[in-house]
């Protein structure tokens, strides 16, 4: 495999540049054993089986317990996970090496042929979620006790990164055989990872602990024990934080950052995400079936304002749907940037001269709304005017899947590799998909189509920029932001090393 | 004397805090200071001063000119979802008590059937599907709101036919619907207004609920409820955004109290001669 | 009395029906399906299609609700489609939470709103009353999430008294349940106290202008006893009234109490299902939140004809 170009540094000077500090320092003392860190997230998981889940907090649990086949390091670099190394003989097949010596926490051996079991599971289990990716892995071949060989139906250079995640991770083929759909709420033996899953008391806490015959034997798992718990109001999620009755929490408001910052009681991690948060823009439909007025708006809106005022520069304005964390990002593409000369001759342009009126579908949560009233004010200032129209998070799916709007909120947690973040969104797809804008242009689908058969990951990147820029000129969708995720934690959290995929991976953490 | 007088002070406050209100609402914008939808993201959650007296929100506006504005939201969503409910709810209750047997049963059955959906969700399926917007938080609440009026009339019904005065009437031949009007409904009217002056309140804050739960008004309009939601994040940094629009909620459910009160009084003979 | 309770129970039959018929005509014609909130960070229409057919979503509505008919007919209410488990369940996970906080809150309601309303009503227009109807206008004024937010900020993060959110069981640990159930229980049984003080005080000021008190009085009873024995009873019916109709709402309807305190109960269970469209989920507990209070409702009726024996049934 090509090696990845952005390496640690890269990634630092990139936090420095967004003024981000990465890592909780770790501590001059020595790590200590011991101790239960406290960890609060909105919700609680939906299941522990991986194969079946939907639900983007059970992966927060998944990564302490189970471990996929290659993993991301802070550069979002590919590492080595449960398989040693990787081959690729053809751009169809892909070897990997399984590392040797590692039992499931139910005592049983991980193998060629429990790996062969879980891609077989995520392909043909009828309730799998895993389905659409690894669709494209035809079939994968036991080579020897510790090496499977994995055949793809084309090219695919995004797969390995896929494999970083649930699609990647390893579940006992013993558990899943004696246990059934009960998996799913209770994941005893079930992995390999640093912590064991204990005990899972539904809408209260899930509860694991250290895995003492972990085959890595550097750094640790150091913690006895993690507890997770629920709280869905992130006002109280806070305050649970600041009175000490939790340790970390996953997300910090950008209101309340400042504040937070500002409190010697909490520990604040500005960790960069792979999320892009954009609008589409419906093709179908007037007024945005007519380019012209879809670079009108673009034209109209000030990021550089919506990311101060709104994210209050939790953020970085979005010059399209690749994030800075990554190595494909381009940044001598500069966001659209504001010009009202320019928007009124697109809108003369795109024959409404005197400006439109249009509804924009987005999601009733606070910061939606704020943002949603911004751009509102903004647009009135270049003639458009926009009305606004909340709904909640599965009204807007059905409404985006059945292209009933005219601009639509889409907030998209993003992939370690830009494929993910860009290939389902605008490459033209007949029936159900995220390209919800519904555009179909055969230049950016050729662009699209190599970005998967080329390996090299400078002539990706070089490709992935083509996208970028065809995109600002097109706008199926006007990018706003890239989130930062501010994490926080109490200050006796140690060594807590951030990758900007947001999942809390808590092998090395230590409590002082 | 000196309940009379108390009284006589308590019902004019009332009332003049409900004529404020209702001025606000109709001359919003003679009164407000400031265009209630103008943004200043460089003079966000502003404390109060003498250009934003109750300060500003978390896009820079004015949050005077808000409440004054959002008075009209508000008391049309509190006045108008439980005048739906208290017209349907009492007459189907009159209807249920006076009729009594299978009519009874089938009107308390329905009703019992829309009080068994929990109100919020009720609300909320409903106006998920009249779409978002007042109207379908009118009729949503109007709907949630309804079988508890049913109930009451009803109740009330029971107890005033089983009184000698109805019984006298029967027997003198009043019809049906003369002994309703005349001996029924006065009777019941007492409780049917307490109840809809607390419901109006209840109606208010319930819109402020529901549009926790993404119904009701749609941005940048306001009504108090949702300025009070917009604002509870915001309530260690800046807790002036849920003061003015919570005061003024405060402010005038006190007054349909009083009013509601005096209605009271006024309706009911027998406590008016008492006194 | 029996053969009333029999044909009232009877009677529940067709409600229930058309709440169950209600709910899932309402569930339907509100835009959104669970697969796609479940799979709301998946793009796969394949894998999504395949998902429906195996929960059945892809069959016309009529069979899918005979579908459940027919297995809630044989005491099955199906799966949640989120998490799997057993419709049941997950509800009875929940209410012991959402029964604990709605007793605990009337409790508090009932022990502020009897003191505080019959004085009101007795010492009518006095400081006292006035005290007292002040009380209760705070309480109707003061919104739900406001208040709640409020005793966490006063009691959990400046004084640390008492725990911020979160769920113990008052019946595994006393004490720490009773500590983490308080404050909501005060948030929702200070509004509730409100409507049972107004209540009682005007239907206590009614009874109190009625001749069988002038008669009472006159015949030289304590005032006290005038009270008990006349006009309390008879001013208890729209107290009772209230009190079922709310006992049903604070089952089922303190989702923001819930929400705001982390309390995993029967209210925010709903919820959530319904902005998830766990269709199966949604009807059970709706379902069996409306059996809770149709009964409730049928115990309020049986207690009207105990206190006034004048309302008869035919």
């Amino acid at each position: 495999m090509d090696s990845m170009t952005l390496s640690r540094r890269a990634f630092l000077e990139l936090c420095a540049l967004a003024g981000l500090t990465p890592g909780l320092a770790a501590a001059a003392d020595p790590p200590k054993k011991g101790g239960t860190l406290r960890v609060a997230f909105y919700i609680e998981a939906a299941t522990m089986d991986p194969h079946l889940s939907g639900s983007k907090v059970d992966r927060q649990v998944y990564h302490n317990i189970y471990e996929p086949l290659v993993t991301l390091d802070a550069g979002l670099n590919i590492k080595p996970g449960l398989a040693e190394s990787w081959q690729q003989p053809d751009p169809k097949t892909l070897v990997f090496k399984l590392r040797r010596g590692v039992k499931f926490h139910d005592g049983t051996d991980f193998d060629a042929a429990a790996a062969k079991f879980n891609f077989d599971r995520m392909k043909t289990e009828p309730k799998s979620i895993r389905k659409g990716e690894v669709a494209n892995i035809d079939s994968v071949d036991v080579v020897d006790s510790h090496t499977i060989k994995v055949n793809l139906k084309k090219p695919d250079a995004s797969l390995l990164a896929t494999l970083t995640d649930r699609a990647g991770m390893m579940v006992s083929p013993k558990v899943v055989q004696e246990r059934g759909a009960e998996l799913g709420r209770n994941a005893k033996g079930a992995g390999t990872g640093p912590f064991e899953f204990v005990e899972w008391v539904k809408d209260d806490h899930l509860l694991i602990k250290r895995n003492e015959a972990y085959w890595n034997k550097q750094g640790g798992p150091y913690l006895d024990r993690i507890r997770y718990r629920p709280i869905p109001d992130d006002t109280v999620k806070l305050q649970s934080l600041q009175g000490g009755e939790i340790d970390v929490i996953d997300y910090v408001q950008p209101r309340d950052v400042a504040a937070v910052k500002a409190d010697k009681n909490v520990v604040v991690l500005d960790v960069p995400s792979l999320a892009d948060f954009a609008y589409q823009l419906n093709f179908a439909r007037p007024p945005f079936n007519v380019k012209a007025l879809r670079q009108a708006l673009a034209l109209s809106l000030d990021l550089e304002k919506i990311v101060r005022g709104v994210w209050l520069n939790v953020g970085v304005p979005a010059n399209g749907p690749i994030p800075p964390t990554s190595w494909a990002y381009d940044k001598s593409i500069s966001y659209i940037k504001r010009d009202l000369a320019k928007a009124k001759a697109k809108l003369a342009e795109g024959g409404q001269p005197n400006g439109f009126a249009f509804t924009l579908t987005t999601n009733n949560i606070p910061i939606s709304v704020q943002e949603a009233e911004v751009i509102q004010a903004q647009l009135g200032e270049a003639g458009i005017s926009m009305k606004i129209k909340l709904v909640d998070a599965s009204t807007l799916i059905s409404d985006g899947n059945a292209k009933n709007f005219e601009m639509i909120s889409f907030q998209w947690s993003g992939r370690p590799d830009p494929d993910g973040n860009v290939y389902q969104f605008f490459k033209t797809t007949p029936g159900t998909s995220f390209n919800w804008s519904g555009i179909s242009n055969p230049a950016l689908d050729a662009l699209l189509d190599r970005t998967r058969e080329v390996s090299s990951q400078a002539e990706r990147k070089k490709l992935f920029s083509d996208v970028t820029k065809i995109l600002q000129d097109e706008l199926p969708m006007v990018f706003i932001v890239h989130p930062v995720e501010p994490k926080a934690f109490s200050p006796k959290v140690q060594n807590y090393d951030p990758v900007p995929d947001g999942m809390m991976r808590f092998k090395d953490v230590w409590l002082k | 004397m000196l309940r009379r007088a108390a009284r006589a002070r308590l019902a004019p406050f009332g009332a003049a805090v409900l004529l404020t209100a209702l001025l606000a609402a109709l001359a919003a914008p003679l009164l407000a200071p400031h265009d209630p939808l103008a943004q200043d993201l460089g003079n966000t959650l502003a404390r109060p001063s003498r250009a934003h007296p109750l300060g500003t929100d978390n896009v820079g506006r004015d949050l005077l000119s808000r409440v004054i504005w959002g008075t009209r939201v508000s008391l049309l969503a509190g006045f108008a979802s439980v005048a739906i409910a208290a017209l349907v709810g009492s007459l189907l209750g009159i209807v249920a008590g006076y009729s009594g047997g299978r009519t009874d049963g089938l009107v308390m059955r329905a009703m019992d059937a829309v009080l068994s959906f929990p109100p919020l969700v009720l609300a909320l399926a409903l106006g998920a599907v009249l779409g978002a917007g007042l109207t379908g938080v009118l009729v949503a609440l109007g709907v949630v709101y309804t079988p508890t009026f049913a109930r009451l009339m009803r109740g009330q019904v029971l107890t005033i036919k089983a009184r000698d005065y109805v019984d006298a009437a029967r027997a003198l031949g009043a019809p049906g619907w003369r002994i309703a009007w005349h001996h029924v409904l006065p009777n019941a009217a007492a409780p049917i207004v307490v109840q809809a002056s607390l419901s109006v309140a209840f109606a208010i804050l319930a819109e402020a609920s529901l549009s926790f739960l993404g119904l009701g008004i749609q941005p940048p309009a306001a009504s108090w409820g949702s300025m009070i939601n917009a604002g509870r994040g915001y309530l260690q940094q800046a807790p002036w955004i849920v003061f003015g629009p919570g005061a003024a909620l405060f402010v005038t459910v006190v007054g349909l109290n009083f009013v509601g009160d005096a209605i009271r009084d006024a309706l009911d003979p027998r406590l008016r001669a008492d006194t | 009395m029996a053969r009333l309770i029999l044909r009232r129970l009877a009677a529940t039959v067709p409600v229930l029906l058309l709440v169950t018929a209600g709910v899932f005509a309402l569930l339907h014609l509100t835009p959104g399906d669970p697969v796609d909130a479940m799979m709301a960070e998946s793009g796969d229409a394949t894998a999504k299609a395949s998902l429906r057919r195996e929960l059945g979503l892809d069959r016309p509505l009529h069979e899918q609700y005979a579908a459940w008919m027919g297995r809630l007919l044989r005491g099955d209410l199906g799966h949640s489609i989120r998490n799997g488990e057993p419709v049941i369940e997950n509800v009875s996970r929940r209410i012991r939470p959402s029964l604990q906080l709605a007793l605990l809150a009337m409790l508090v309601s009932l022990l502020i709103a009897f003191p505080v309303g019959i004085v009101s009503a007795v010492r009518r227009n006095t400081a006292v009353d006035r005290a007292g109807t002040s009380f209760a206008l705070f309480g109707i004024c003061m919104p739900n999430f406001l208040l709640a937010l409020l005793l966490i900020f006063l009691f959990g993060v400046t004084l640390r008294w008492l725990p911020i959110s979160g769920y113990t069981d008052p019946l595994e640990d006393p004490l720490g349940g009773l500590r983490s159930l308080v404050l909501p229980a005060v948030t929702l049984g200070l509004a509730l106290a409100a409507v049972i003080t107004r209540t009682l005080r005007s239907s206590m000021l009614e009874a109190l202008g009625e001749d069988y008190v002038r008669t009472a009085r006159a015949k030289g009873l304590s005032e006290w006893r005038v009270i008990r024995g006349h006009v309390l009873k008879n001013a208890m019916i729209p107290v009772v009234t209230v009190l079922g109709l709310q006992l049903g709402t604070l089952i089922g309807g303190a989702v923001i109490t819930e929400y705001v305190f982390a309390l995993p109960g029967v209210g925010r269970l709903v919820v959530d299902a319904v902005f998830a469209r766990d269709y199966p989920l949604v009807q059970g507990v709706i379902l069996l939140i409306a059996l809770g209070f149709i009964l409730s409702n049928l115990l309020v009726d049986l207690l009207y004809g105990w206190i006034d024996p004048r309302i008869r049934y035919r």
